[in-house]
């Protein structure tokens, strides 16, 4: 008996001191975020007059830096930037969270400066780098004018040699590892002749784009394709082997810490936002090593830009990107007030949203034209032929659809926030179509099963599952790289194998699913379609290229010139033919009319299912960042973030 | 003697050479190379390569090559230049990379190797002592516990707990406004601060480990015919309990510690990703997942070499700590 009442006491010793640490002690008030010491250094002195910061405003009277006027372009030829909500002051660090240099994008994407970019509502671009531009009548040549006295982050002045340099030198010899983009390529309609364009200098500050063909198009695709059509021609002279030779080359590269030339050139000419070492347009430029724990960029003070009062932007001082593992830490991290303008995706709304005054931070949802946020995709060319010829039926897709319940879905997959339709275009978003996405959105399971009856899937296996005609067994095999969709995947499994559909989820790594893809190894996967205009970017909905799962190998049939793949048929033959009309299309009518076709063929085959409306994108904000927009489109064409122009984003001190 | 150690070295090569051959030969297994899980990453930012771009990314870093060229000439430039190679992730030679996070990973792995011992040898020799006592039943459970809960969740629960009570979780090894600082007075207290929960998280589970083994292998010797000699002679029981038991208790403690040597070497992994330290397990593991192959080669590699060396200094310890082992070492 002693020692079992020993055991006791020390059992319950043991959880007393476990208890200590438990939840229930949760009414400590969170301390106050500590200020870094680098804010409050650069507090702003209330100074309304300054015209730029402090810290620059000091470097000038220091005589380390030359006068504003003198940094600024031209008076006339300065981009005045309008603000959201108010005039902002100087000061500040916008901290945020960031995986590393494999996401380069993440820094390059909102912090990028195009010649031309897409306008608030994204129909058309709007002069950036460039001043203006003016197209003769049948678009086939373009003359873009530059900002005079505008200048690289190293003070060099930018001019129209910068982009003959880029073209000549650089993009025409393919020397960052790209191919010429499709953007300057102009298609004769009748024959199918793609011909280069010609660029030529005009005088210092102009250049022309000559094209064979009309290209109506071409600034809007350079502006997808190739923003950033130009190079600090300076700096690229001191590496490029054309000027120093292979063997100084490769001693530069040694330098730098590379191994071969080709991925130096790769890194400095194509990704070179992350090197210190490159002058640039961009309103930050980077101080350190991005491998670090943390990248800096600090202001650069030769920025064009100015609000409407003439004072020069970038309002935050410095870019401050803390290197994190893993995806919780961003939550975290926002939540302790670590970072003040994070990006998160509709998963984290509910936690996010629950600490959104003791984070003293708001959140600023903004819609992306996607389809949808929960949907399928099947692979039409899929190798098991028994599966193919069902995918290819319209009639198995619809079973699919009607069976699954939206409305569950909507409410466990995405907290209610995408809405219980079938995968279409948004309100919006060109392309939309009136009552899309009502198309098979009812759930239906009695008649999903009579469909699959009808389709000749009546036979059962011991475990009650359809198989296929001849007896073979019929699985639906979902490959997915990550488990973030489990929720989602759990659900469909279920619906379809309510339906008698044996349904198998696969999980593989980056790197497999991508080797698999391009194998055609994918019967079925949950990416979502997100596309602004079809007209832009239009490899998602054309079979163009081995890229988005529906199209499986038609991609590699178009993109191999029809040596490989499978070739496109019927509704996908067509959309290859209204796409090669869009190319070579005279009117901005004409591309439209063919566009909205394309999609309307996608509307009819419902080749991407869909069981939920798309989700916002949530950027989540510190209280003391201003002049954010709340009412933009949150997609890749118009860089992300960058579409809220964060030059103009600012912290109230 | 020393016969027996230069015998062993030489072994270690042939070894070594094997384990390296073993090491490029798994790296390839998994389907995928460095380029299609570049292209992967870049697809998901919205920029798509096509096949030309990747195979010419290929022949720029020399994937095209058979695997057992590759392998030469990984080996070749070991050997003759001490050049383990370049790391695609990185642009940096992999030495650069490891070099990078050597001296925080030391810092973590050693402070929490020496939080591990100073806790579980004392408990452990407790517990033995104060067998079936109130607190041996505390300390075992405890133990059990730490032995039971996966490290990443502890971590996971005491960020939580950080969060709540301070309001800072205590991520990395650094509050933000330190990492790049010059060091002070001030990012020391910064990094002692946050080493508390690693140090804990990553400790506690070896901890509990090791007072298991340190209880067991007391019990075993406390009741041996020459700790009742010793008692009986009048020895004082401190005397006795250091000079005979815990002496002998020590035996498979040191001859697991070479073993240690490769864990202090990349520090945890998993608990490391959790509280995102800048350690090199994560390196690792990245490393492996983006099939990083030089990098993560090298790991492998030099973590093979370390349990050769670490088990070669555990039978060095062993024979010094244990003369029955050195006696046999003689009649060899």
């Amino acid at each position: 008996m002693k020692r079992g009442s020993k055991l006791l006491i020390g059992l319950i010793l043991m959880t007393t001191a476990l208890g200590g640490c438990s939840f229930s002690s949760s009414n400590n008030v969170a301390e106050k975020v500590k200020e870094s010491p680098d804010v409050k250094e650069t507090i702003v002195k209330e100074n309304n007059n300054t015209k730029e910061s402090p810290n620059l405003a000091k470097l000038v009277s220091e005589g380390k830096l030359p006068k504003l006027e003198e940094r600024l372009p031209a008076a006339k030829d300065i981009m005045v930037e309008n603000v959201v909500d108010e005039i902002g002051e100087y000061g500040g660090d916008w901290k945020m969270p960031w995986n590393g240099v494999a996401d380069k994008w993440g820094i390059g994407q909102p912090t990028e400066e195009a010649l031309f970019r897409f306008n608030q509502e994204g129909n058309k671009v709007e002069p950036n780098v460039a001043k203006g531009y003016e197209v003769n009548a049948d678009s086939t040549v373009f003359t873009i004018h530059l900002r005079e006295g505008m200048k690289w982050s190293d003070g060099v002045p930018f001019t129209a040699d910068d982009v003959l340099f880029y073209w000549e030198h650089m993009l025409t010899k393919e020397t960052f590892g790209k191919k010429i983009y499709d953007a300057y390529y102009s298609v004769d309609p009748a024959t199918g002749d793609r011909a280069l364009a010609e660029v030529k200098k005009v005088d210092d500050y102009t250049f022309t784009v000559t094209h064979k063909y009309p290209s109506v198009l071409f600034l809007e695709r350079v502006a997808i394709d190739n923003k950033w059509f130009f190079a600090p021609a300076h700096f690229h002279k001191t590496i490029l082997p054309e000027f120093v030779g292979d063997a100084k080359t490769l001693e530069i590269t040694k330098e730098w810490g590379y191994e071969d030339p080709k991925t130096f050139l790769m890194e400095t000419g194509y990704t070179d936002w992350l090197h210190y070492q490159i002058p640039t347009l961009r309103a930050w430029v980077p101080t350190n090593d991005p491998n670090g724990d943390q990248f800096v960029m600090e202001r650069n003070p030769y920025y064009w830009k100015t609000d409407k009062e003439g004072k020069q932007l970038p309002y935050i001082d410095r870019i401050v990107a803390t290197k994190i593992q893993d995806p919780s830490q961003k939550v975290l991290g926002t939540l302790s007030g670590d970072y003040n303008l994070t990006i998160f995706d509709s998963k984290d709304f509910t936690v996010l949203k629950e600490n959104e005054k003791k984070g003293d931070f708001r959140i600023i949802p903004w819609t992306q034209p996607s389809w949808s946020s929960a949907g399928i995709q099947l692979n039409q060319t899929t190798e098991d032929p028994n599966l193919r010829k069902l995918f290819q039926d319209i009639k198995f897709r619809e079973a699919l659809s009607i069976g699954v319940d939206r409305n569950e879905v909507s409410e466990i997959v995405t907290n209610g926030l995408g809405e219980p339709i079938q995968a279409s275009v948004p309100k919006g978003v060109m392309g939309y179509q009136e009552g899309w996405d009502k198309q098979w959105a009812e759930y239906d399971p009695e008649r999903a099963n009579k469909i699959l009856d009808e389709l000749g899937l009546t036979k059962r296996d011991k475990n009650n599952f359809r198989t296929n005609a001849d007896g073979s067994e019929l699985t639906l095999t979902i490959v997915e790289s990550s488990t973030d969709n489990a929720p989602f995947l759990e659900l469909l499994k279920k619906y379809y194998e309510e339906m008698g559909l044996r349904t198998n989820v696969k999980i593989v790594d980056g790197t497999t699913q991508f080797d698999m893809k391009y194998a055609n190894q994918i019967p079925m996967h949950t990416e979502n379609i997100s596309v602004a205009n079809v007209a832009f970017r239009p490899d998602t909905l054309v079979p163009l290229r081995v890229m988005t799962p529906w199209l499986g190998h038609y991609g590699l049939y178009t993109q191999s010139g029809g040596k490989e793949g499978v070739k496109p048929e019927g509704d996908v033959a067509k959309i290859l033919e209204y796409w090669d009309k869009v190319k070579s299309s005279k009117t901005l009518e004409d591309i439209n009319n063919y566009s909205n076709e394309i999609v309307k063929l996608h509307q009819k085959n419902q080749w991407v299912i869909g069981y939920a409306g798309p989700t916002p994108v949530l950027i989540v904000a510190n209280n003391k960042i201003h002049n954010i927009p709340t009412d933009a489109i949150w997609c890749d064409e118009y860089r992300s973030l960058g579409q809220g122009h964060p030059a103009q984003f600012f912290i109230k001190q | 003697m020393f016969q027996y150690i230069i015998r062993r070295i030489l072994l270690a090569i042939p070894v070594v050479v094997l384990i390296s051959f073993i090491v490029f030969y798994i790296i390839q297994l998994p389907p995928g190379d460095y380029v299609s899980s570049y292209a992967a990453k870049m697809s998901a930012s919205g920029d798509i390569m096509s096949q030309a771009e990747m195979d010419q990314m290929r022949a720029n870093l020399g994937l095209d090559r058979p695997i057992y060229e590759q392998y030469f000439m990984w080996m070749k430039k070991i050997i003759l230049h001490g050049d383990f190679g370049f790391s695609f992730n990185y642009n940096k030679p992999v030495m650069a990379v490891i070099q990078q996070y050597m001296g925080l990973t030391l810092v973590v792995s050693l402070v929490t190797m020496a939080f591990h011992y100073i806790v579980a040898i004392p408990i452990g020799i407790y517990t033995a002592v104060k067998q079936y006592s109130v607190g041996d039943y505390f300390f075992s459970g405890l133990s059990f516990i730490g032995m039971a809960t996966p490290n990443f969740l502890l971590a996971i629960i005491l960020m939580f707990l950080s969060y709540k009570w301070f309001g800072n979780p205590l991520l990395g090894l650094f509050s933000p406004e330190y990492v790049n600082a010059p060091w002070s007075m001030d990012k020391v207290k910064d990094l002692m601060q946050h080493m508390v929960i690693p140090v804990i998280v990553i400790g506690l589970s070896g901890t509990a480990d090791l007072v298991r083994i340190m209880r067991g292998q007391m019990l075993d010797e406390l009741n041996k015919p020459n700790v009742v000699t010793a008692r009986a002679k009048g020895l004082s029981e401190m005397q006795i309990l250091f000079k005979y038991p815990t002496r002998a208790a020590l035996n498979p403690i040191v001859s697991t510690f070479g073993w240690s040597l490769s864990s202090i070497f990349t520090g945890a992994t998993i608990t490391a990703i959790v509280l995102n330290l800048p350690i090199q397990g994560p390196v690792m593991h990245n490393a492996l997942l983006g099939q990083d192959m030089y990098l993560a080669g090298t790991f492998l590699l030099i973590m093979a070499l370390l349990t050769v060396l670490g088990t070669l200094i555990s039978d060095i310890l062993l024979a010094w700590l244990d003369p029955k082992i050195r006696t046999e070492f003689r009649g060899s």
